[in-house]
């Protein structure tokens, strides 16, 4: 497996995303560009100009025709994807640490910081899947986070619920029609916050990340604590690969002692858990720094990471990714 | 400008990157290779000439049509003046990075990492016992509790009397030694094999290496890092009909690590090749050959 390097940031990359035919990858750090791959071959299409602060999110819509972006310059952007025009900018009290498309495209969510008087809130933005036209500057949804701030958040499937990980650690569903808390688990350790969710590909369980060291599988309907996928490092990200039952844990030590680490000490690799077995089954090397953001190709042909260190890092698996089973799966296959 | 006046060791200060760089070159090759030349400048100010031989392969792959229509965007924002294909500065490609997946990954990467020859030995010694030479019992003789008062388990009736120094050795090389008739000698597992064609002896591998004809191997040194098997065949199979060339490869980069052996059909055809080969230039280095000395 012979990773592609992309070096088209200068500081620590924020997230990273697929589209969902998974030929397009949207790259965002702490610099002020958002960058667009080509993922089979690292070639960088463009990128989108126009924030003033570091960038610190960015979601791509169902059609690959918008993507929204999230800064410390205290907006939204949504840009076209083709051009790299920014079509609107939503302005907010605080900066903004998470946006994502809801299923059908024709919402968005953003997640604000807690900052200067301000409570943390999910604010929910109608989209109008149209290049051209006018989009709104009203909050269809504003949902305040008065306990703790939420980190993260995202779309259930249809749209049903919105799912928000919290600074506490714990976990809330919303309904995404009224707001209104429909429930709230703690499953995190106590004030370790959640730092990642990402979604399976029919959006009925997503994984958490947090600093707590562990990643879970949650499911959307009802908060049940599916999985569990203990680590020995503070954890910035997971994703759950399509095509195979693995999961992708990606952290390291802290940003702030990553000068004062080896890079050995630092474990700053990329491990693969089964999804269902809960076992590591390997571990990929390759960041000089802690990696804040894996993304699962949704063709399941790869994934990518992003780290600290400025770099992204491509992978296409290899043919024994797509042949490792477990002993049982095998003598299940041959039953059958 | 500033540098031409300048001594070309004088330290300067970066002032220098304002000087005009050579366009980058794109030669075409006879063999439908491309050379492409260009030049940068690397953090020291330093002018930076690279060249890159370029083989086009067409690979064709079947895509979603919207796919296919976005690889035909027109680039934009930083990427606007970026030709077609990845870019050198924002895409490189890394190294190959070895990723199975395994159950048990922890213990598949901690044995890696160990010594190869320790893990070969282990190997080797998988299914010898321990027999005691005095009681036939599962210890080292010297640990034997009848050491002092009983002599050994008769000579001649014992399993393997052919062992004198380590029992675990003598499991394998006993059998073949003893039809030997030799009692009590240690035989080194290179001989082994010679002795017991059809003996217990090639379990060591020790025949592997007796069947080769060794006085026909050529060991060669100072062999060149860029240097591939298929090249040293070239250059001595000249002498004659060449059995086995192995070329001495580092595991992890691939390079040769500087020494060859080359085994001919015939000795004669060896003794040639040696005096001709020796002090032969071969990529920029000469090379040493000498006839292989027997494993001792």
């Amino acid at each position: 497996m012979r990773p592609i390097l992309l070096s088209g940031h200068e500081r620590a990359l924020t997230q990273i995303k697929f589209n969902p035919d998974g030929d397009l990858l949207f790259s965002t750090a702490k610099d002020q560009q958002i960058c667009v791959w080509f993922s089979h071959n690292g070639e960088r299409l463009g990128t989108y100009k126009g924030h003033q602060g570091a960038i610190w999110t960015v979601d791509v819509d169902p059609t690959s025709t918008f993507i929204a972006s999230g800064s410390a310059d205290n907006t939204i952007r949504l840009w076209e994807i083709k051009t790299g025009r920014c079509l609107k900018a939503w302005d907010f009290p605080t900066a903004v640490k998470r946006v994502e498309f809801s299923e059908d495209g024709r919402q968005l969510l953003g997640v604000t910081e807690k900052r200067m008087g301000h409570l943390g809130t999910i604010v929910v933005l109608d989209v109008v899947p149209d290049v051209d036209a006018e989009q709104s500057d009203e909050r269809a949804l504003t949902i305040v986070c008065d306990e703790s701030k939420a980190t993260v958040a995202g779309w259930s499937y249809m749209d049903k619920y919105i799912i928000a990980g919290h600074e506490d650690g714990s976990v809330s569903q919303y309904d995404a029609k009224t707001g209104e808390q429909l429930d709230n688990v703690p499953v995190h350790e106590l004030n370790m916050q959640v730092t990642d969710l990402q979604w399976s590909p029919d959006r009925t369980y997503f994984i958490t990340a947090s600093k707590d060291k562990t990643a879970r599988l949650i499911a959307a309907r009802d908060l049940e604590l599916l999985k569990t996928y203990p680590s020995d490092t503070p954890l910035n990200s997971a994703c759950i690969t399509p095509k195979k039952d693995y999961v992708i844990l990606g952290g390291g030590q802290a940003a702030m002692d990553v000068t004062t680490t080896a890079a050995r000490q630092g474990k700053f690799e990329a491990r693969f858990y089964h999804k269902i077995f809960e076992d590591e089954i390997g571990r990929v090397r390759g960041h000089f720094g802690p990696l804040n953001t894996v993304a699962a190709d949704p063709t399941g042909k790869g994934y990518a990471s992003g780290g600290e260190d400025g770099y992204v890092r491509i992978h296409h698996f290899d043919k024994g990714y797509f042949d490792f089973k477990y002993e049982v799966e095998r003598e299940r296959e041959n039953r059958l | 400008m500033a540098s031409r006046n300048m001594d070309w060791a004088d330290d300067d200060d970066g002032e220098e990157v304002a000087v005009e760089l050579p366009p980058p070159q794109t030669l075409q090759n006879k063999d439908g290779t491309k050379t492409t030349i260009t030049y940068r400048y690397n953090e020291n100010g330093q002018k930076v000439k690279t060249t890159r031989r370029i083989r086009l392969v067409t690979h064709r792959e079947v895509v979603n049509p919207r796919v296919a229509e976005r690889k035909t965007w027109g680039k934009f924002g930083l990427s606007e003046k970026d030709g077609n294909g990845p870019q050198m500065d924002t895409t490189s490609v890394g190294e190959n990075i070895i990723f199975r997946l395994s159950t048990n990954w922890r213990k598949d990467t901690k044995d890696e990492s160990k010594d190869v020859n320790a893990n070969a030995m282990k190997e080797k010694l998988k299914d010898k016992t321990v027999k005691c030479r005095i009681c036939n019992g599962e210890h080292f003789t010297a640990r034997c509790p009848y050491k002092d008062t009983m002599a050994p388990v008769g000579a001649e009736g014992a399993a393997d009397p052919a062992a004198g120094m380590g029992d675990e050795l003598s499991a394998a090389g006993g059998p073949g030694a003893a039809a030997a008739g030799k009692k009590g000698s240690y035989v080194p597992p290179a001989l082994r094999g010679d002795r017991a064609a059809a003996g217990a002896g090639d379990r060591m591998g020790g025949s592997k290496y007796g069947e080769r004809d060794d006085l026909a191997t050529l060991r060669v040194t100072n062999v060149s890092e860029m240097a591939e098997e298929a090249e040293l065949r070239d250059m001595f199979e000249r002498f004659g009909r060449v059995t086995r060339v192995f070329l001495a490869k580092d595991r992890d980069t691939g390079l040769a690590k500087g020494f060859a052996f080359i085994s001919f059909a015939d000795r004669n055809d060896a003794v040639k090749a040696c005096n001709k080969m020796d002090g032969y230039g071969f990529k920029h280095l000469i090379l040493r050959v000498e006839f292989a000395k027997k494993a001792a």
